[in-house]
C-alpha cells in the first residue's frame, strides 16, 4: 500500500517539478530595495505587486523603506502588508511611524497598528494608548488590541493603566484586560519586578469568572511566592471546594520540585473526596518524590477502587525498591483489577530488586504465585532466570512444567539447546514434549549458526527413544539444511511407525524444496500405504507453495497425478491446481472433469484459474487458449450456477481473444 | 448564526454515576461549577474548529472514547460544518451538534466546552489554539503548531498562562513501533547516538508559491467566510481551490515540504534524543530545492539530517525516522509491521519496552487518550506546546536557511539566529487585523 502511495507522491513530484523555478523567490536581493520602494508608490503597480514588495521589504527593508511603507498604513487594502514589512525592521523610526499613525487611523488599520506596537514592545506607546482607552471612542476591537498591547509592553506604567481598566472595561472586553495583565505580570516578573507582578496576580485572584483567569492567577501567585508562603497557598487551595482552583494548585505543584510541596500534597490526601485524591496521587506520581511512597502505599491498600488504582499506577513513575513488596502483596488482592494493575506496575519496574522478588515468588509452593512469577519473568525479559527454570523443569514440576519449558525457549538463547536436549530425555507427557519442541524451535531460530544447532539435534536423534525422536525431527524441519534433511530422511526408515510418520510430516513442512524429491520417492516406493499417502499429500502440499515458480509447481502436480489413486487425494491435487495461474493447469484439471466423483472440484478449480487469468492485465495473451477448456468446463458443470459462471467466463475469453 | 447549546453536556460515568442518578439528564456543566477542570469521573465536553478530512479522522478517533461528548462545530465553510454535524448527530442519534461560523462567538458563548479539536489548516492552528486557550479550553491541534517561531512562543505562553492542556497531532509519539524505536535509543541499545535522520515530504519544495490563484466571485459569507478563512494571513482574492486543500505549498499558508513531514519527524527525533526543550544550533544549507541532506547539529554534537529519500533507500513508508549509534541503528516509518533494526534480537524486547514505557510514563498508546487523561490529570501531554514549539522552530529554521541560501546558527536560549538580521526577521509575520493576538 505504501509503495503505491510513494509512487503517487513521486508522480506529484514530477508534475510539480517544472513549476518550482517559475515561482518567485522568498528573499530579494538587497540591491532591489529601491525598485521595491518604487513599486509601493507606483500608480501602475497592482495590489499584488505592492503586497509582494512589502513581503520582500520585510526581510531586506532599511530605513529608506520606512516612510513609504508608513504612508500605506491608512490604506485599507495595503495597511496590513505595510505592517508586515515594517514590524521586523529594527529601526526606532518604525515605532515612531506606528505611533504617529495611531491618531490618524480608525477601524481595522488602527487595530493592526496597535498590535504592531505590541509586537515591538514600544514603551512610548503607553501614553497614546492610555489616552485612547480613556477617550473610549476607538471601538471595541481597537480597545481590546490596546490592552493586549499594553500587556506586551509590560512596564509598571502599563500595568497601572491595565489595573484601572479592570474597573472600567465593558464585560465583553474583560478577557483582553485579563490577558494584558497576565502579560504584564509575566514580563515584570521576568525583569525582576516581583512585587509588581505579585500585586497583579493578587488583583486577578479576586476575579471569580472565567475559570481560566482564577486558575491562571492562582498559578502566578503561587510561583511568585517562596518557601513556606508558597506551600501555604498550595495547601489552602488543595482544600478548596472550587475544583478549578484545586486542580490549578495540583498542576502548579508539578512545576515545583521542593520536598515541602510533596509534604503538602500528602497531608491533603485524607481530607479529599475521591476525585481530588486521584488528582493528588497522579501529581505525586509525576513528581517522582520517594517521600510520597508511604502515602501511596496507604492509598493503594484501602479506599475506593479508582483511588487505589491511581496509587498503584503512580508507583512505577517513582520506581523505587520499596514499592516491590507492596505491589507483590497487592497482586493477591481479591479485586481482580487491583491485582492485575499491581502486576503490570511490578512488571515495569526496573532493577535487580524487583527481579529478586520475582525469583522468590517463583519458589513459592503455591501454584498461582509460581504462575504469576513465570509471567513476570517473561514480561520482564529475565534471561537470568533460565537456569532456575531449567532446574524447575527437570524437577518435580507438574501442571506448570509445559509453561516453564516454553519460557526457557522464550528467554533462552541458542546456548540453551544442550540443556533443553538433556531435559527432553526425561520428558514423557505429550504436553511436556510439545513444549520442549516449541522451546527448542525458538532457541534454534535465534541461532546465528544453524549448522551447529542441526548437528546437536542430529546427534541426539540417533540416541533417543521414539517420543523424543518425534520431537527432534519436527525441530529439524524448522532448522533445515542438508545435515538435518539427511537425518530426517533416515528417520523415515525408523523401526517405529510413529517416528516414520513424524519424519514424513517433517519433510512436508521443510523450509526449502530439497525435501520434495524425498517425498516423491517415498510416495513412489513406500510399502506402507499410510506412509505412501502421507508422503504424496506432503508432496502435493509443496506444489501449493506460491513462492515456487509456476513451472516447478506444475511439474510437481504432473508427478503427483501419476501416483494418485484415492478421491480425497485427487481433491487435494485439484485444490492445488486451482491455485496455479496457468493455462497448463487447466490441462491437468481437464481429465477430472469426466469423473463424477471429482467433477465438481475440477470445475471449481478450473473456473478459479480462468477467472484470475482473465482478470490479469495480460489477459489477451491467454484468452484464446482458455476458450476450449472453458467450453469443456461449461459442459461438465454439475449445476446451473457453475455452468452459468463458466459461460460468462467463456464469453469474456472470446471477447478478449477478439472472437 | 449561533444556535442553542447542546442539551447534553457533562454527566458522570464512573463512581459518581450513582450519586448523580437523581440529577436530570440535561445538565449543563455550570451546575457542577467545574468547567475548565474535569474531574476523573466526569465527561469531557468537546467542540471542533475547522474539521476537514484529517480533522474528521481525528474526531472519529475521539468519538468512541466513553468519557467524551462532542457537542459543537465551528467552521467558516457551511458545507464542512454541516458535514461534521451530520456525522456527530448520526453517532449520537440526535440533532444536538450545534454549528458556528465565527470562532469568536463560538468561544465566547460555549463556556460549557472543555476542549476543542483544531484542524483548520496550518495558517490558523496557532491562532485558534491561542484563542481557545485564552477562552479556557484545552486543545488538540493538528500539526504544524505554528507558522512562525513567534507564533509557537505565543502558544507556549498562553498554555502556561492559563494552565491549559494542549496536545499537537504528532500521533506517532503514541504508537508502539515509534515508541519502541525511541526506547531502544533511550535505553542505550544503539550505543552513543551520533546521527538521526528525519524524513521530509518527497513532494513540493522549500521555496513555496507566492502567486495568487485567479480571482473568483466571492460566495455569500454564510457559505464561505473568506475573511475568516484567511485569518491572520495576507489578503488575497478568493478562489475555491484554496478551501479545497490547495492552500498547500503557498508561502502564506504552508510550512513547505520540510514542515509537511518534518513537523512529525523532527518532533520524533527531538523527543527520542530528549532534546525537545531546545533546538539545533547549526543549519547547513544545501543547494537543492527541498533541503534534502541538510545537516542540523545540536549543541551536544548530535546531527539531525533531513532526508527526502526519493529512492526509498532508508524507508519504505511515510514520516520515517532513523537513529544511528555506535552499537547499531533503528529505522521506522508508517506501515511497518515492526521496526527495522541492526540487531534482530532486539525485537524480542518489543513488548517489554513498550509496556514499560506505558507504565513508567502513564502514557497510553493512543494519542487522543493521552490528551483526555491529561485533561483530567492536568499534566503535560506527550506532544505538549514546548515540544511542538521547539521542533517547529527547527522546521522554521531549516526553511529559513533554504530561503536565505546560507548556513545559519541559532541560539536556543535567546531563540534567535546569531548575527543574522535577515534570518531573525523571519521569526514572525505581522498578523492581519483583526486576527491578531
Amino acid at each position: 500500500m505504501f509503495k503505491s502511495r510513494i509512487c503517487v507522491l513521486a508522480m506529484i513530484v514530477v508534475l510539480f517539478a517544472g513549476l518550482v523555478p517559475t515561482w518567485a523567490q522568498t528573499v530579494a536581493s538587497k540591491s532591489d530595495e529601491g525598485k521595491l520602494i518604487a513599486t509601493l508608490t507606483s500608480p501602475d503597480a497592482s495590489r499584488k505587486d505592492k503586497a509582494d514588495a512589502c513581503r520582500q521589504l520585510s526581510i531586506i527593508g532599511t530605513k529608506a523603506a520606512i516612510a513609504p511603507l508608513a504612508s500605506l498604513l491608512g490604506d485599507p487594502e495595503m495597511s496590513h502588508m505595510a505592517r508586515y514589512a515594517l514590524e521586523p525592521i529594527p529601526d526606532p523610526a518604525v515605532d515612531r511611524a506606528f505611533r504617529d499613525a495611531l491618531g490618524k487611523l480608525s477601524g481595522r488599520p488602527l487595530v493592526g497598528v496597535i498590535a504592531s506596537l505590541g509586537v515591538r514592545r514600544d514603551a512610548e506607546a503607553i501614553e497614546p494608548l492610555t489616552k485612547m482607552l480613556m477617550d473610549g471612542q476607538a471601538g471595541p476591537l481597537a480597545m481590546a488590541a490596546a490592552v493586549r498591547t499594553l500587556g506586551l509592553i509590560g512596564t509598571v506604567g502599563a500595568a497601572q493603566v491595565l489595573t484601572v481598566s479592570l474597573d472600567h472595561a465593558p464585560p465583553e472586553g474583560m478577557l483582553d484586560v485579563y490577558e494584558g495583565l497576565f502579560r504584564c505580570a509575566e514580563r515584570l516578573a521576568a525583569e525582576g519586578n516581583g512585587e509588581e507582578a505579585a500585586a497583579i496576580y493578587a488583583r486577578l485572584r479576586q476575579v471569580k469568572e472565567p475559570h481560566q483567569v482564577r486558575a491562571g492567577a492562582l498559578r502566578g501567585a503561587i510561583l511568585m511566592r517562596r518557601g513556606r508562603e508558597r506551600a501555604t497557598l498550595i495547601r489552602e487551595h488543595l482544600g478548596s471546594d472550587d475544583y478549578v482552583l484545586f486542580a490549578a494548585a495540583c498542576q502548579t505543584a508539578l512545576d515545583l520540585p521542593a520536598p515541602g510541596i510533596t509534604r503538602v500534597l500528602i497531608e491533603s490526601l485524607p481530607q479529599l473526596p475521591a476525585d481530588n485524591q486521584i488528582l493528588v496521587i497522579q501529581t505525586l506520581g509525576k513528581r517522582g518524590d520517594v517521600a510520597s511512597l508511604p502515602a501511596l502505599f496507604d492509598a493503594a491498600r484501602t479506599g475506593p477502587t479508582e483511588v487505589r488504582l491511581a496509587a498503584i499506577k503512580a508507583m512505577p513513575e517513582i520506581g523505587e525498591a520499596s514499592v516491590v513488596p507492596v505491589l507483590a502483596g497487592l497482586m493477591a488482592d481479591a479485586d481482580g483489577r487491583i491485582a492485575q494493575t499491581a502486576k503490570e506496575s511490578l512488571a515495569s519496574l526496573q532493577g535487580p530488586a524487583v527481579d529478586q522478588v520475582v525469583m522468590t515468588m517463583f519458589e513459592s509452593p503455591e501454584m498461582d504465585k509460581r504462575q504469576v512469577a513465570l509471567d513476570l519473568m517473561g514480561r520482564r525479559r529475565m534471561t537470568q532466570a533460565v537456569s532456575v527454570l531449567l532446574q524447575a523443569a527437570g524437577g518435580a514440576e507438574g501442571r506448570l512444567r509445559p509453561a516453564i519449558i516454553r519460557m526457557i525457549g522464550e528467554l533462552g538463547g541458542p546456548d540453551r539447546l544442550p540443556a533443553l536436549l538433556a531435559l527432553l530425555d526425561g520428558l514423557e507427557s505429550p504436553q511436556d514434549l510439545d513444549a520442549a519442541r516449541q522451546a527448542m524451535s525458538v532457541v534454534c531460530a535465534k541461532a546465528d549458526d544453524s549448522q551447529a544447532a542441526s548437528d546437536m539435534l542430529v546427534d541426539r536423534l540417533g540416541q533417543s527413544k521414539p517420543p523424543q525422536k518425534i520431537v527432534l525431527v519436527r525441530v529439524l524441519s524448522g532448522v533445515g539444511g542438508p545435515t538435518a534433511l539427511a537425518a530426517v530422511r533416515r528417520a523415515v526408515d525408523d523401526p517405529d511407525g510413529d517416528v516414520r510418520a513424524a519424519a514424513i510430516r517433517a519433510l512436508g513442512t521443510w523450509k526449502t524444496t530439497d525435501a520434495a524429491p524425498e517425498l516423491l520417492a517415498l510416495a513412489q516406493s513406500a510399502d506402507n500405504a499410510t506412509e505412501k499417502m502421507l508422503a504424496l499429500r506432503s508432496y502435493v502440499g509443496f506444489a501449493a507453495r506460491r513462492d515456487l515458480p509456476v513451472e516447478v509447481r506444475l511439474a510437481m502436480c504432473r508427478q503427483a497425478a501419476g501416483l494418485i489413486e484415492r478421491n480425497d487425494e485427487k481433491t487435494l491435487l485439484l485444490g492445488t491446481l486451482g491455485g496455479i495461474d496457468s493455462v497448463e493447469a487447466l490441462g491437468l484439471i481437464e481429465p477430472y472433469l469426466a469423473d463424477s466423483a471429482t467433477k465438481q472440484e475440477a470445475v471449481v478449480a478450473a473456473l478459479g484459474v480462468a477467472d484470475r487469468l482473465l482478470s490479469h492485465r495480460d489477459a489477451g495473451q491467454y484468452a484464446a487458449k482458455l476458450i476450449a477448456p472453458l467450453e469443456k468446463v461449461a459442459q461438465a458443470a454439475p449445476n446451473d450456477n457453475l455452468a452459468e459462471r463458466a459461460r460468462t467466463l467463456l464469453a469474456q475469453a472470446r471477447t478478449k481473444a477478439g472472437q | 448564526m449561533s444556535q442553542r447549546k447542546s442539551s447534553l453536556s457533562r454527566r458522570a460515568f464512573l463512581g459518581r454515576t450513582a450519586a448523580l442518578a437523581a440529577v436530570p439528564y440535561i445538565v449543563p456543566a455550570s451546575v457542577f461549577g467545574r468547567n475548565g477542570a474535569v474531574p476523573p469521573s466526569e465527561r469531557i465536553i468537546l467542540g471542533g474548529i475547522g474539521l476537514g478530512g484529517r480533522g474528521t479522522g481525528v474526531m472519529n478517533w475521539m468519538l468512541p472514547e466513553k468519557d467524551v461528548q462532542f457537542v459543537a462545530i465551528c467552521d467558516p465553510q457551511r458545507q464542512r460544518r454541516q458535514r461534521i454535524k451530520e456525522i456527530v448527530d448520526s453517532r449520537y442519534g440526535n440533532k444536538d451538534c450545534v454549528m458556528y461560523h465565527d470562532i469568536r462567538e463560538f468561544l465566547a458563548t460555549r463556556t460549557d466546552i472543555d476542549a476543542v479539536l483544531i484542524a483548520t489548516g496550518d495558517r490558523w492552528h496557532a491562532l485558534a489554539s491561542i484563542y481557545a486557550m485564552r477562552a479556557g479550553k484545552d486543545v488538540y491541534s493538528e500539526k504544524p503548531s505554528a507558522m512562525t517561531i513567534q507564533e509557537g512562543q505565543a502558544v507556549v505562553d498562553t498554555a502556561r498562562r492559563y494552565g491549559r492542556v494542549y496536545q499537537s497531532g504528532i500521533q506517532r509519539l503514541s504508537e508502539g513501533n515509534f515508541t519502541f524505536a525511541n526506547e531502544l535509543l533511550r535505553l542505550g541499545y544503539l550505543g552513543e547516538i551520533h546521527t538521526v535522520r528525519a524524513h521530509i515530504a518527497p513532494w513540493d519544495a522549500a521555496e513555496m508559491r507566492h502567486d495568487w490563484l485567479p480571482e473568483q466571485p466571492l460566495p455569500p459569507k454564510d457559505e464561505v467566510d473568506w475573511d475568516a478563512w484567511l485569518g491572520p494571513c495576507p489578503w488575497r482574492p478568493y478562489n475555491v481551490a484554496y478551501t479545497q486543500g490547495q492552500w498547500r505549498n503557498h508561502y502564506d499558508f504552508h510550512t513547505s515540504c520540510i514542515g509537511e513531514w518534518g513537523a512529525h519527524t523532527f518532533a520524533q527525533c527531538q523527543v527520542a534524543l530528549d532534546l525537545w526543550k531546545t533546538s539545533p544550533v547549526e543549519y547547513g544549507y544545501v543547494a537543492n530545492d527541498s533541503g534534502d541532506g541538510m545537516v542540523m547539529r545540536f549543541a551536544n554534537g548530535i546531527k539531525m539530517v533531513l532526508e527526502r529519500d526519493m529512492d526509498q533507500k532508508i524507508w519504505h513508508g511515510s514520516c520515517g525516522v532513523r537513529y544511528e549509534g555506535t552499537k547499531g541503528w533503528v529505522a521506522i516509518a508508517d506501515g511497518y509491521p515492526r521496526c527495522e533494526v541492526s540487531n534482530p534480537a532486539w525485537h524480542s524486547d518489543f513488548q517489554k519496552l513498550v509496556e514499560d514505557y506505558v507504565a513508567r510514563t502513564q502514557r497510553p498508546m493512543s494519542h487522543v487518550r493521552d490528551l483526555f487523561n491529561c485533561i483530567k490529570s492536568r499534566r503535560q501531554t506527550v506532544a505538549n506546546p514546548v515540544m511542538m514549539h521547539r521542533s517547529m522552530s527547527t522546521v522554521h529554521a531549516a526553511n529559513i536557511s533554504m530561503w536565505l541560501k546560507r548556513d545559519l546558527r541559532y541560539d536556543p536560549v535567546k531563540e534567535e539566529f546569531v548575527n543574522d538580521d535577515e534570518a531573525n526577521r523571519f521569526r514572525s509575520r505581522a498578523m492581519r487585523e483583526p486576527w491578531t493576538i
